[in-house]
């Protein structure tokens, strides 16, 4: 279960990540024959990011103090200090911007320039937060696996050190 | 939600429907700032962080859900109130983008002062 927590997270943001590139693409060309699949995308940016928040969320309470002490412990500890407590946060505000999404997304973005304007905007911003937190996912995941690799230099299997002598 | 049978219902639906957006949008911006500014005061007083770890069993899921009550409500609140006055506007998506900047600006520069 731990591991496919981990997996579903970043792959629930990716696809939240890819409805707002969707989302802002049919913006872009708004007409009253794309309103209705404009808003199902952005339905769609919504679903991900509450799955991506609800599965990472169980994943950071229940597991992640574990990969906690393993980044403090190991080469890059601002992996963890800087880079997950930054992202713990900030992902609250793709979120609030995903489940705002598809209040103006109804509305008919071709006749209504502040909407849709509203819709490039929100959409974009969705994009470049969820790529900072997806390079910041990578980093965190980096650090772990640092302090791992220094755990197995330190402490070489005993196979490992009879081949060498 | 009934739908609108005649021009005139609809174009009040979509009143409606943009007016709505309007205060969903200004309630976004504010709770985004919301946010930083709990994530700040919980990390620099940890008496706070303590009460949020008791309330749901951690402090970031109390964390979470405080934004998402702010959100609804205040964007609830604003609809019923009609605010923004000037409804949904480029000024409203002014304020909102530079809402998401300051707060993701601010988050990045605290985690790394302290």
């Amino acid at each position: 279960m731990k591991d496919v927590l981990l997996f579903l997270h970043p792959t629930f943001g990716v696809l939240g990540l890819l409805a707002a590139v969707w989302v802002f693409v049919e913006a872009l060309n708004a007409t009253d024959g794309n309103h209705r699949r404009l808003w199902l995308a952005s339905l769609a940016v919504a679903a991900c990011f509450v799955l991506a928040w609800l599965l990472g969320g169980w994943y950071y309470v229940v597991f992640y103090h574990t990969d906690k002490a393993l980044i403090l412990q190991g080469p890059y500890p601002w992996a963890h200090s800087f880079f997950m407590e930054t992202k713990e946060h900030l992902f609250f505000i793709p979120l609030i911007l995903a489940l705002y999404l598809p209040l103006v997304a109804r509305l008919r973005l071709d006749v209504n320039r502040a909407a849709r304007v509203m819709v490039l905007v929100v959409a974009g911003l969705i994009v470049l937060d969820g790529l900072a937190l997806e390079g910041a996912g990578a980093i965190i995941n980096w650090g772990a696996k640092s302090a791992l690799a220094d755990i197995a230099t330190a402490h070489p299997a005993p196979a490992q050190v009879k081949g060498e002598q | 939600m009934a739908t609108p049978a005649t021009t005139s219902d609809r174009t009040d639906a979509d009143k409606g429907a943009a007016q709505t957006a309007a205060a969903f949008g200004a309630a976004a911006a504010i709770t985004v700032l919301f946010n930083v500014v709990l994530a700040f005061v919980k990390d620099a007083y940890a008496p706070l962080n303590t009460l949020m770890a008791h309330l749901t069993g951690h402090h970031w899921v109390t964390h979470g859900l405080a934004d998402i009550l702010v959100f609804v409500a205040l964007g609830w609140l604003f609809a019923a109130r009609g605010i923004p006055a000037r409804g949904l506007t480029i000024g409203l998506v002014v304020a909102l983008g530079a809402a998401v900047v300051v707060a993701g600006a601010a988050l990045g520069g605290w985690f790394i002062l302290f």
